[in-house]
């Protein structure tokens, strides 16, 4: 039970099923956005969109995180107990291929707990893009518009079904859960699948070719083109919140009356008290230095130490800058400039 | 550290505390056990490391442990007042409770430096990760080949450790070189900068170890000069603070290029850092 | 809009020894995005365009550059900065005055008289954007989009952004040079685009705001794009003590938000930025409109329209309504 075939119209009932199982994450519409949220009673997601607006890392890695609680005055630490199995239904690929990535941090000489006890609680049931957004890049840093890393199983559209393939137990799992709903996919529908696959792959219609970037950047540190593109950063925190490989966190201690905890949340290296220290001196004191950062952060210095670029080339960098600050355009830049 | 949730701290007391410094920013040191007696037993920390100190309802800051387990089953912290998490520490005295997490980071590799001189070159609380070494040192003197400090402040008042160097250098036990920027009455040693004291003092290269903290502008003629005297860059060490927050390699912001100054640090080589142009900004 | 004399103006201005830079747009990398430009010199200025598809408000990069000590025995820059401006960007100049963030003689304002702006999502809905780029002009009655060698007509009330419907002052209201003819302002004072969230009752408009603030993702992009966001020592950015969690939840969301909204009154000049800025499309315009229309019916005044006015907190009036002290 590895391929089957699921017809549309059977779509609330596997997702009935599934949600009867385990808590169930599914991007939602909120007015112009879409972002992942636990799936209400009843209610069944739609999987017509490009990619969500917020990236569904947010189920792993949520923005705010309780990392314990504590009574002021007294000693013992509450950790909270996290919640139990979750679906993620309808990831793209390049979302789940991020979560590997960020993985790699997670589990860098000394385990994260919250975020690794989040992953493994997770079944990422991927949705392989047969419509490619305008500046989707995946193709360019190792993912694909079927990509399975990351996945435990990914769907397909074929247009009156979708093709499941489960990828590893946790995807066999769930289809076997799904069985009556399911049906053995025939021959043809693998062939399909490549189909709609290799259309999409034609259709990616951004690239930037990799080579010597990772390399070439430390050669590139005083280049002009950091302060070119930073001239006209705003120094938000839109690119990095938005993007599934950034992993950045602040703790903070918060208070109310005595009861207190200790917490984590998404931070952004182009915010300029990221690196402030409690003297006053920051070593990165302008957008310059920032915007820098976080270019080599992910095409230098992870690749460095995870031999992978951290960037999946969703595209949403580009398509929520303000000011059409643009990272392939950037480097292409690199590249000229390599 | 526990291993099972690393971001989990110790509970622990302070012991004793004393100012090291005065004026606006001055520099308290906290003497610190931590309160489970099993977790004491098992806790180990080298010369170099760091531990997350913090305050429950305020936060966590890291600080390097400015103490050598050779000295006794406590740690010291020299803080100085900047931020909001060391007003907070500077308001507290004997008796009150802190949360540590540590040790952290990697450490002066005092075994590889056996039968070397060890140089130390200081500059106001740059001095506190030096510390550690000059008292492990000392403990298992007949292990090394001599350790020469010398360090540096502004002023008399801003020297950290004083009282402990002035005895160090009555003894002649330790070869002590204490200096100040300007000119002050009393003064009975050398005025001037760290880096110029460096030169003068001359020390010879020659199988040994130079390890250098401070401000950044103060390690970046250290190590010019350094090099001056023929110190190749394998022999040169500094530690490097950045504002972390996990200190864990997770939470990002430490980096200076690619390494992370908790994880990969706080203790580089010069030969490390030479390539990396972020280490001194 | 007359291109080659605005490129021939601009490129004059960036000549000058006392200018540093002319801030302007260009097209962006794709599709209608259109980028800021910091021309340097005569032949940078071949680049400047003049669209609706400018929304961007560039009065914000006056106090964007961050403020560096200047090194030893060397002197700071004193050289002048250029600026394209729209009417409402000229409001956000004047307020920026009026408080004294900049100094008069610091900049030169090339005034754009202005026919609205588009709203990039309603341009995208009816035409989706895709990576060949899409020029767009003012035509009569609406704009013209030319994109793959096509030409299409689309009638102004489809796309025109909810700040241009409502706005007041397309002309610049300072310039100290101007590009094209003054157009005819449009708005009615009636409708300020609150109108329809006033009639609601209390928990209408609590159940609103809440969801619209659940949605902020606290990336500040609002508060970095607004050209009157501009306190050194911001609030938000406070680390000790932290007015506002760095949690992100409704309750610090909303917190959050209003302190920027209140922070504002009186001082919006309301150029919708932060709500373009929006990756989560919060309609922020209406909460600083709210507030604008308040100060304006209940004192009077309006920001960013006269140099030499005194900033609204600093105007106090003997006169002023009171009703709200309880």
């Amino acid at each position: 039970m590895s391929a089957m075939l699921l017809n549309k119209d059977q779509w609330s009932a596997f997702v009935g099923k599934l949600a009867g199982e385990k808590k169930v994450w599914a991007p939602v519409k909120r007015g112009d956005i879409m972002r992942f949220e636990p799936l209400e009673e009843g209610a069944v997601p739609s999987l017509d969109f490009a990619n969500t607006t917020v990236p569904p890392k947010t189920v792993v890695f949520p923005q705010t995180e309780t990392l314990y609680r504590y009574r002021i005055g007294q000693a013992e630490l509450a950790v909270p107990v996290l919640e139990g199995e979750a679906v993620l239904l309808g990831v793209r690929p390049c979302d789940a291929r991020a979560m590997s990535i960020v993985q790699k941090l997670f589990r860098w000489d000394v385990d994260d707990p919250y975020y690794l006890k989040r992953r493994e609680a997770a079944t990422l049931v991927g949705l392989a893009c047969s419509a490619p957004g305008t500046n989707c890049f995946c193709t360019s840093v190792g993912g694909g518009p079927a990509s399975t890393e990351g996945l435990d199983l990914l769907m397909t559209d074929l247009g009156e079904s979708y093709l499941l393939e489960a990828l590893t137990d946790k995807g066999k799992a769930l289809l076997e859960a799904a069985q009556d709903l399911l049906q053995e996919a025939p021959a043809g529908a693998v062939q399909e699948k490549e189909k709609v696959v290799g259309a999409a792959e034609k259709a990616i219609a951004r690239s930037v070719d990799t080579t010597g970037i990772p390399q070439g950047l430390p050669g590139l540190w005083e280049h002009p083109l950091w302060q070119r593109t930073a001239a006209g950063c705003l120094g938000c925190g839109t690119c990095t919140f938005l993007c599934p490989t950034c992993h950045c966190f602040d703790i903070q201690d918060e208070v109310e009356g005595f009861e207190g905890r200790r917490c984590r949340m998404w931070d952004s290296c182009m915010f300029a008290e990221y690196t402030l220290h409690a003297s006053g001196h920051n070593p990165r004191p302008t957008r310059r230095e920032r915007t820098r950062n976080r270019i080599n952060h992910k095409y230098n210095y992870f690749v460095q130490k995870f031999d992978v670029i951290a960037c999946v080339g969703c595209g949403r960098c580009v398509n929520l800058c303000p000011v059409n600050i643009d990272l392939v355009e950037i480097l292409r830049q690199v590249k000229e400039a390599l | 550290m526990d291993n099972a949730n690393p971001y989990i701290p110790y509970m622990a007391t302070i012991q004793e505390t004393w100012y090291e410094t005065s004026g606006d920013r001055p520099i308290k040191t906290f003497k610190v056990t931590l309160d489970d007696e099993e977790v004491r037993k098992n806790w180990s920390h080298r010369p170099g490391q760091c531990a997350m100190v913090g305050i429950l309802g305020v936060g966590e800051s890291m600080f390097c442990i400015s103490c050598s387990p050779t000295e006794g089953d406590f740690l010291r912290f020299s803080v100085m007042r900047a931020g909001k998490n060391t007003q907070a520490l500077h308001q507290l005295e004997a008796g009150d409770k802190l949360t540590v997490r540590g040790p952290l980071g990697n450490s002066f590799p005092l075994e590889e430096w056996k039968g070397k001189k060890i140089l130390t070159i200081g500059g106001g609380i740059g001095q506190a990760p030096l510390r550690p070494i000059i008292e492990y040192v000392k403990a298992k003197r007949d292990q090394y080949a001599g350790l020469t400090v010398i360090y540096g402040a502004r002023t008399s008042s801003d020297l950290c450790f004083k009282g402990e160097l002035q005895e160090m250098m009555k003894c002649g036990e330790v070869c002590c070189h204490l200096t100040i920027d300007v000119e002050e009455e009393g003064w009975e040693h050398n005025v001037g900068f760290v880096p110029q004291a460096l030169l003068d003092l001359n020390p010879s290269p020659e199988n040994t170890i130079a390890i250098t903290c401070g401000p950044p502008i103060m390690i970046r003629f250290v190590l010019q000069n350094l090099k001056k005297l023929g110190f190749a860059d394998e022999q040169i060490y500094t530690t490097l603070e950045n504002r972390m927050k996990c200190g864990i390699g997770k939470c990002g912001r430490c980096n200076a290029g690619p390494l992370y100054v908790c994880k990969d640090g706080p203790v580089f080589t010069y030969a490390q850092l030479k390539e990396v142009p972020e280490a001194f900004a | 809009m007359d291109l080659e004399k605005l490129r021939k103006t601009a490129a004059e201005i960036v000549s000058r020894d006392d200018v540093k830079y002319l801030i302007g747009w260009r097209p962006g990398s794709f599709g209608y995005r259109v980028s800021p430009c910091f021309v340097q010199d005569a032949a940078g200025a071949e680049e400047l365009i003049f669209s609706p598809l400018c929304a961007s408000n560039l009065a914000t990069y006056l106090t964007l550059v961050e403020k560096l000590p200047v090194p030893r025995g060397e002197e700071p820059d004193r050289r002048k900065v250029a600026l394209l401006v729209k009417g409402c960007d000229s409001r956000a100049v004047v307020q920026l005055l009026v408080e004294k963030g900049i100094e008069r003689e610091q900049v030169i304002l090339v005034g754009l008289p202005c026919r609205g702006v588009v709203d990039l999502n309603l341009l995208q809905q009816k035409y989706p954007e895709g990576l060949e780029k899409g020029e767009l002009s003012w035509q009569e009655g609406g704009f013209q989009l030319i994109r793959n060698g096509e030409t299409a007509t689309i009638p102004r009330e489809e796309i025109l952004a909810e700040k241009c419907r409502l706005c007041r002052y397309p002309n610049p209201v300072l310039s100290d040079v101007t590009i094209g003819d003054p157009v005819e302002p449009w708005e009615t004072e009636a409708d300020r685009g609150v109108e329809e969230l006033e009639q609601k009752s209390v928990e209408e408009r609590w159940d609103y705001w809440e969801e619209q603030f659940s949605k902020c993702i606290r990336c500040y992009s609002c508060r970095n794009a607004c050209p009157l966001c501009y306190c050194d020592d911001c609030i938000l950015d406070r680390l000790n003590p932290i007015w506002i969690n760095r949690a992100v939840n409704f309750s610090e969301n909303t917190a959050f938000h209003l302190a920027r909204a209140f922070h504002l009154g009186g001082r919006c000049a309301e150029c919708g930025e932060c709500e373009r800025a929006c990756p989560m499309n919060i309609p922020l315009g209406k909460l600083n409109r709210k507030l604008a229309k308040e100060v304006r019916e209940k004192y009077g005044y309006e920001a960013g329209v006269d140099p030499e006015a005194k900033p609204f907190l600093a105007s106090y009036n003997p006169n002023d309504p009171e009703e709200f002290i309880l």
